[in-house]
């Protein structure tokens, strides 16, 4: 009895249990499946496509041609703007970014003190991250025109513009200083941002740390450098990586300011990208495949990077 | 319960089925046709948007036909044709458009003839007839016209001891620098991208030139060209234009010249309005002549046209767009729409009327039937794109290579 009951029992339970364990097993699905579906279908899916449009030849009105192998990306490799709009890329994101980051320390530090005033202070910085980056970049337009700008009325009441409707006056009509110019309303976007995430790590770091560094006669730099540096670097991290990619995949300031003009020279690969869709989708598709890969690079890095600061920590 | 639950979802199924077979059932004999009308917007505000002249049509049409409402939607103007065109890539077709037209949507067959839309296409003006057609069959309505023309301003002019306005590149050169002097911009350049097609064609025309040659063939690159992009270079580098062209839109340039700030533009009828709007100027302190040539005042010009045009969608909807063309393109319409705007209608009978209501604008008119007009290659959609985005940068050292990058876009099609 006991022998057959033995053997009855694992084929009871081989007909019986695995469903309730797959049922267990599965159960996490439930809650977590939303997500996962959303992910798919917000996240994946559109990458999918975008990858599978990079390779088909579409014409400018939608219609789908046929493959094209790699030819959009010939198409694309071959645009003669193409390298200045990748510098330039660059340029930007390692400009809007640093110089962001650098003010950002600055603002947090001063923002982290008593002083009177500071609960208005800290209000007025939010006023550049609330308002639509759209309006300030049109704001700034026009702030800058050649014509009659804000910004130009005052030189020339300063006696430091001679006269309107000059290269002088122009701005936004040449690429070095319409490009300068965009990177200044980058960075003062992304300021309150960057100073309200270091802000948060500044008032997270107990002040015992700081008591004991003065105790030790730590003079003020060495405890900045020694210290609040350190211990702010996860907070910092956070900000400079969402900073990257917020700032690589910019488009309102270039598109508002200058649409990239004159011809490409004051296009990012992101705006550069929204231009070819106008005529030619699948290389427009291949250029977001590049965007695409460039992030993902720059996502690893800073992975890679946090993963390698926070050991010795 | 459980096996009572069934029936009961069951009939609760059943029921739903059968409501919602009533309602779609009966929804069809009942419900309006909806036609989606998107109109470029000619205004240039609130007061005078295109919403407005588009509306009275439609409640007037609507109030006549009963089963079918036209909802509206302007675009601005610069958006227009890149709201067109992402409504068509994502398969949202409106029924009908104003603006600009492509002849590549008649390519992809989505448009509907204008003999399936239309009672009396014999009225749509001749002169544009080839410009609305694709493969001999025409599909584009002209809606509204226009002719461009030099506009200067007189009180410059006089200041500057002008006689009168430039009839050669040269006296246009030294009429320029003459009214730089006095501090203002000589002559406006709007090369950016709004409408820099437009600009430069008058230009090349100016030297025998053009996008095309007389059998279609194109010639963006050709000798011609690169002398005339040569002079203007040499126009602005001497700082006779506004600074910068290819950054500047015709918009503000036009609203430059109504402030009293430009000497010489080219510039279209639409102009009218913004000079009597700005109040700077009286109607005495600005005049219009021919298009400067290299030689000699063109005794031709740019003729441009914005068209009415019909997508097929799902078919179903013929026999009310046909309506509402007929009823749109009536002569009170299109006279309405000129008088706006100041330009000037598409179909032969609004012209004649409004010749009577407008004689100011005769002359326009009667210099469209022989006016140079844009390809109507459906490539023109890209490489009027890349015209806009990129002429501007051919003001400088050398203008070649930036003509062989368009005329490399037009020869490699769609």
């Amino acid at each position: 009895m006991s022998i057959s009951a033995a053997r009855d029992e694992p084929v009871v339970a081989r007909t019986r249990r695995p469903p309730l364990k797959l049922a267990a097993r599965l159960a996490p699905l439930v809650w977590v499946g939303p997500a996962m579906a959303l992910i798919v279908v917000v996240v994946l899916w559109p990458v999918v496509i975008m990858i599978e449009t990079a390779f088909q030849h579409i014409s400018p009105d939608g219609f789908i041609l046929g493959w094209a192998g790699w030819r959009n990306f010939v198409y694309l490799w071959e645009e003669p703007d193409l390298p200045g709009i990748l510098i330039r890329t660059g340029i930007w994101v390692g400009t809007v970014v640093v110089g962001t980051m650098l003010i950002s320390l600055a603002l947090a530090q001063l923002f982290n003190q008593k002083f009177p005033g500071r609960r208005f202070a800290r209000w007025a910085l939010i006023a550049p991250w609330a308002a639509s980056v759209v309006m300030t970049a049109i704001v700034f337009r026009w702030a800058l025109d050649a014509n009659n700008g804000i910004i130009n009325v005052v030189l020339y009441d300063l006696g430091l513009l001679h006269r309107f409707n000059t290269d002088a006056a122009d701005w936004l009509g040449t690429p070095g200083s319409a490009f300068a110019w965009m990177i200044v309303v980058a960075i003062y976007v992304s300021v309150p941002f960057s100073t309200y995430a270091l802000l948060a790590g500044l008032q997270g770091i107990p002040s015992d740390v700081y008591e004991a560094a003065r105790v030790d006669g730590a003079g003020a730099w060495r405890t900045y450098f020694k210290i609040t540096l350190p211990l702010l670097r996860p907070a910092f991290i956070v900000a400079l990586l969402i900073n990257v990619m917020n700032v690589f995949n910019s488009f309102p300031i270039i598109w508002e300011m200058t649409r990239g003009g004159p011809g490409h020279q004051t296009s990012t690969t992101t705006t550069f990208m929204y231009q070819l869709k106008e005529s030619y989708i699948g290389e427009s598709a291949a250029m977001s495949v590049v965007n695409f890969g460039l992030v993902v690079v720059i996502v690893a890095i800073y992975l890679r990077a946090t993963v390698w600061n926070r050991e010795p920590v | 319960m459980r096996i009572a639950r069934r029936p009961i979802a069951l009939a609760g199924a059943s029921a739903a089925l059968a409501l919602s077979l009533a309602v779609f059932g009966t929804a069809p004999a009942r419900a309006d046709t909806v036609l989606n009308l998107v109109a470029a917007d000619y205004g240039t505000g609130p007061s005078d948007t295109s919403q407005i002249y588009w509306q009275k049509i439609a409640d007037a049409f609507h109030a006549a036909n009963p089963t079918i409402t036209v909802k509206v939607q302007t675009v601005n103007w610069n958006d227009f044709d890149t709201k067109i065109q992402t409504m068509v890539q994502n398969r949202q077709y409106p029924d009908i458009t104003e603006g600009d037209y492509f002849s590549n949507y008649a390519q992809e067959g989505l448009l509907y003839k204008v003999s399936d839309v239309m009672t009396d296409p014999s009225n749509l003006m001749p002169a544009f007839t080839k410009l609305g057609s694709y493969g001999g069959a025409q599909y584009g309505m002209p809606f509204t016209t226009s002719s461009r023309t030099l506009f200067y301003n007189k009180k410059l002019f006089a200041q500057a001891g002008l006689a009168g306005p430039p009839k050669t590149w040269d006296e246009l050169y030294t009429d320029a620098g003459k009214i730089e002097a006095l501090g203002k911009i000589g002559y406006g350049m709007p090369l950016g991208p709004e409408e820099a097609q437009a600009e430069t064609l008058l230009w090349f025309l100016g030297n025998g030139g053009g996008y095309q040659n007389a059998s279609g063939q194109w010639v963006i690159n050709s000798p011609q060209n690169v002398e005339t992009l040569e002079f203007m270079t040499k126009l602005v580098k001497a700082g006779y234009t506004e600074p910068n062209p290819g950054t500047k839109n015709r918009a503000a340039i036009l609203e430059q010249f109504a402030q009293g700030q430009i000497g010489i533009i080219n510039g279209i009828t639409a102009l009218i309005p913004i000079i009597k709007t700005a109040g700077v100027l009286t109607d005495s302190d600005w005049g219009t002549a021919a298009i400067t040539g290299k030689t000699g005042p063109l005794d031709t010009t740019l003729g441009v046209c914005d068209f009415m045009a019909a997508f097929k969608t799902d078919g179903s909807k013929q026999a009310a767009i046909k309506k509402f063309v007929d009823f749109a393109l009536q002569d009170k319409y299109q006279i309405a729409f000129s008088e706006e705007y100041n330009l000037l209608p598409g179909t032969t009978s609004g012209a004649a009327a409004f010749s009577k209501v407008d004689p100011q604008l005769a002359p326009f008119m009667a210099a469209l039937p022989k006016a140079v007009q844009y390809p109507n290659d459906p490539v023109w959609a890209q490489v009027k794109v890349q015209i806009q985005q990129i002429i501007g940068t051919a003001i400088g050292p050398d203008p070649k290579p930036v003509l062989d990058t368009i005329q490399e876009t037009a020869l490699k099609g769609s």
